[in-house]
């Protein structure tokens, strides 16, 4: 069985004898393995191995991809020659080309291999708890998994990337159910090198498994009015989502990114800063899909745009410098502790899931408040139901007056609280 | 390849599943002339599903090793073992499924790759120079074909191959108050070469679309709040989906969905009628085919509400066996990698009798819906979808074009104040689902009225 690293190269090396300019291959093999635990159906384990090749050519300016799994000859040989007839159809591009560079040291981050047996006894032991500490909590998909892949990367120019990366992972969706009344569903999860020994008591569960319980009893918002929003860190990816996307290189090409001449310029308010850290987390990354080493870059920061998210394309296209190439955000800790925050809102949504269309260019965004909670005078009245948020995400970055002391970490991004004002909440009749 | 699992299926002391499957994808994408993706791809292998003392194995390997079959039955039934158990029962039985459903065309030409990258090139000129105000254009084309063999030891053995279009026009420009954009899907059922073949055709629609795109960037935001509405055929679909589809899906009625308790009742309008069917929907043309599951079970139609009734959830052989009711072939995976898990097939909601200019003329106040984007579903009913499209409805007449916005409701409680149903039934292009694995579905329906939540800027 041949390592990642020399699938990538022996790829390179057929395209390139096949006619190919230049060429870059990226081979990873898997090992995945899940244990999908239920209590009111069948529950599952399932593993997958896998292997998948991602081949890139280039001719006369043009580029070609195909991708396929397993490592028959035939299958790569197929590959290179897809490949090389979508780039000959092509459209030439001066920002076309593979990154230059040298063989890098070869990295290894997590365990190699799960104790499958310990991962299945420690969610029988979590359905166990979750019954006893939560008799009104329904779950569908408790999944606890473990993914170790190897990856090599080669291009024409001789750049060599290898790494292994081998990570657990936690997920589950779920609701309370009282007699005839149900909640909405909610969901969390995370990645982390080390597994959790009690599942229940990581990260964001027992809170949220508390909110949903207090969430039987929901009304909407008494009235439709302008007020304050609080993300939950399990939200926060409402607001940076959509602002990454418009912080792209892409955008910026496009000329659709509402920020493509704010760069230097207040575009956020100064107690809100975004970082994007690709190696801080287990489900990170050391090299990106050209191969070019990822790394650390502030991109708000204390509310200045400090620069955009650009990747080895873009950055040609754009005659700029490659910036991104994989990402993983950080919102830095504030120093405001959540009690204070919520102490000081006159009328407002703590939001723990947004349910929305996909914010425009514009990044005008609506969406139902779903598992939230409707604050009043500094307290936390109750939950809430069919209700709406509607704004425009720039607005409500400019807003922004406070950001956590708490934060979590989600093993692939790390997000406090974080509060701003003028949204527009309406109830349904 | 079929021969062999059917032959491995059959000898297995297990309740097995042994399934090939190859998703083939082909993905162009060009912003503002330069073609940014220009790729195919195809992810296949075999997989093993067993069933032991109460729960599930299952185990995946790419193609390649000539004893893949085998080493996946047997990683299958090791990881059968170590699956928790709770509420252990035996699956309900299933009539097997068995046939070739291919239905990719042979034979015809096709359309080279130099033919696909000039026509790319052709739209996007014309575009550029019929419209030079716009501040971006993308065009977008998915060729996806899931292809797939399968046999079980309860007798099932079929083949079928399922071929899907989507070809997305964006386009966007500048407003006195900042960037509008807007997109158009079309494609469907079928190959490149039977959606993408008449050039003048599909410049037309984006003469269309940048009409809308205009009309838009000097249109309104809705008043936040409930309205009546009218949603055209091209919405129906995704409500359909979200709104009572996934509520009816037995894995979540399990988890708490308020659906569970309603089987029986009146749930909607009598003007309602919504299924799940199978092949290719009621009028053969939704965009998605299907014969038989990926339990091997023989798809059949499912009526969920009959005439405001509602009669029916979607099932797999493990939730009808603990609920009582008949397996019709809606547990399906995505990829050679994927467990069956339950799904959605052709889900729509049967045409009335009422014309689209009766339904807006009686509205007084409020909007029509022309277009969805994305949605979500809630174990309470709730659900939510975007729209980019519409226009306001003031004394029965269209008004101002909409910006974006969202609408929401609760499922049953919205289907109740349906008063109008539309009498042409028409299929979303571009019918994707998420939940755990991602997988093409048809989305149909007739335009309709009622009255739903919408969100705003006032």
């Amino acid at each position: 069985m041949s390592a990642p690293l020399d699938l990538a190269e022996q790829a390179v090396a057929l395209a390139r004898k096949a006619g190919a300019d230049e060429a870059q291959a990226t081979a990873a093999r898997s090992a995945y393995f899940e244990i999908d635990y239920s209590s009111r159906r069948a529950s599952l384990a399932r593993s997958v191995d896998s292997l998948r090749i991602d081949l890139t050519v280039f001719r006369d300016g043009k580029r070609g991809a195909a991708s396929i799994t397993g490592g028959r000859d035939e299958d790569l040989a197929e590959a290179v020659a897809g490949a090389l007839i979508a780039a000959q159809a092509g459209v030439p591009d001066d920002a076309n080309g593979v990154a230059e560079g040298v063989e890098a040291v070869a990295t290894r981050h997590g365990p190699e291999r799960p104790d499958r047996a310990a991962m299945a006894a420690a969610m029988t032991d979590f359905g166990a708890a979750l019954a006893r500490d939560y008799p009104k909590i329904m779950t569908d998909g408790v999944i606890s998994a473990f993914n170790d892949t190897e990856t090599g990367f080669a291009n024409s120019r001789g750049l060599r990337q290898h790494s292994r990366r081998g990570a657990y992972a936690f997920g589950l969706m779920f609701s309370a159910r009282d007699g005839g009344r149900s909640t909405s569903f909610n969901h969390t999860g995370w990645q982390s090198f080390a597994p959790r020994a009690d599942l229940l008591a990581a990260e964001t569960l027992r809170r949220l498994l508390d909110e949903a319980v207090r969430s039987l009893h929901s009304k909407p918002a008494p009235e439709k009015f302008l007020g304050d929003v609080i993300f939950t860190p399990d939200s926060a990816d409402t607001v940076i989502g959509p602002l990454a996307g418009a912080l792209s290189g892409h955008a910026l090409f496009a000329g659709t990114s509402p920020f493509k001449d704010r760069q230097g310029e207040l575009i956020a308010s100064p107690c809100f800063s975004l970082l994007n850290r690709p190696r801080a987390f287990a489900g990170g990354a050391d090299f990106d899909a050209y191969g070019v080493p990822t790394r650390d870059l502030d991109v708000i920061k204390d509310g200045v745009l400090d620069d955009f998210l650009v990747d080895f394309f873009m950055a040609r296209k754009l005659g700029r410098a490659q910036t991104a190439g994989a990402q993983n955000f950080v919102v830095p800790a504030g120093d405001t502790p959540l009690a204070e925050i919520v102490g000081g809102v006159k009328r407002g949504v703590l939001l723990s899931r947004f349910s929305g269309g996909v914010p425009n260019s514009a990044l005008d965004f609506a969406g139902v408040a779903k598992n939230s909670f409707y604050i009043e005078d500094g307290e936390i009245r109750h939950a809430l139901s069919e209700t709406m948020v509607s704004g425009n995400l720039r607005a409500l970055l400019r807003q922004v007056y406070a950001v956590s002391r708490e934060t979590v970490d989600f093993g692939h991004c790390r997000y406090p609280y974080i509060a701003t004002t003028g949204a527009l909440i309406s109830p349904a009749p | 390849m079929l021969h062999q699992l059917a032959a491995k299926a059959q000898a297995s002391n297990a309740e097995v599943v042994l399934r090939w499957h190859a998703n083939e994808t082909l993905a162009m994408t060009m912003r503002k002339g330069v073609l940014l993706a220009n790729q195919s791809a195809r992810a296949s292998g075999v997989s093993a599903r067993v069933f032991s003392k109460g729960a599930f194995g299952f185990a995946a390997l790419p193609d390649g090793p000539v004893d893949a079959i085998d080493r996946a039955l047997a990683l299958a039934a090791e990881n059968a073992e170590l699956a928790p158990r709770a509420k252990a029962s035996p699956l309900a039985p299933v009539a097997p499924g068995c046939g070739s459903f291919d239905h990719r065309r042979a034979g015809r030409a096709k359309f080279t790759a130099a033919e696909r990258i000039d026509l790319f090139r052709a739209l996007d000129a014309a575009i550029a120079t019929k419209y030079p105000d716009l501040v971006s254009r993308d065009l977008n084309l998915t060729a996806f074909c899931s292809e797939k063999a399968l046999a079980t030891s309860g007798g099932a053995k079929t083949f079928s191959a399922a071929p899907q279009v989507i070809f997305n026009i964006s386009l966007a420009l500048e407003a006195s108050d900042g960037i509008v954009d807007l997109y158009d899907s079309l494609g469907g059922f079928g190959e490149i070469e039977d959606h993408l073949h008449d050039t003048d055709a599909l410049l037309a629609r984006i003469d269309a679309l940048y009409a809308d795109l205009r009309q838009k960037a000097e249109g309104a935001f809705c008043e936040a709040g409930p309205h009546d509405v009218v949603l055209d055929s091209n919405v129906a679909g995704i409500l359909a989906h979200e709104a009572v589809g996934h509520t009816c899906e037995a894995d979540l009625v399990l988890a708490g969905s308020v659906a569970g308790d309603r089987l029986g009742e009146k749930v909607a309008s009598e003007k309602i009628t919504l299924g799940d069917f199978s092949g290719r929907g009621p009028d053969g043309r939704s965009s998605f085919a299907i014969h038989v599951d990926d339990e091997g079970a023989s798809c059949e139609d499912v009526l969920l509400i009959d005439k405001g009734v509602l009669k029916n959830f979607l099932h797999n052989r493990d939730t009808a066996q603990r609920l009582g009711a008949a397996p019709a072939g809606n547990a399906r995976a995505f990829a050679f990698s994927d467990e069956p898990i339950i799904r959605m097939r052709n889900t729509c909601i049967l045409p009335g009798d009422d014309r689209l200019d009766d339904m807006i003329g009686a509205v007084e106040h409020g909007y029509y819906f022309r277009r969805a984007t994305n949605g979500q579903a809630d174990l309470t009913g709730e659900f939510m979808f975007g729209v980019n499209c519409g226009r306001e409805i003031r004394d029965g007449k269209l008004g101002r074009a909409l910006r974006d916005t969202t609408i929401s409701g609760v499922a049953f409680d919205m289907l109740q104040s349906v008063t109008h149903v539309g009498d042409t039934l028409s299929w979303s292009p571009s019918g994707w689902c998420g939940k755990k694995q991602p997988i093409t579905v048809g989305m149909g329906g007739p335009a309709i009225k009622c009255r739903i939540n919408v969100g705003g800027r006032s």
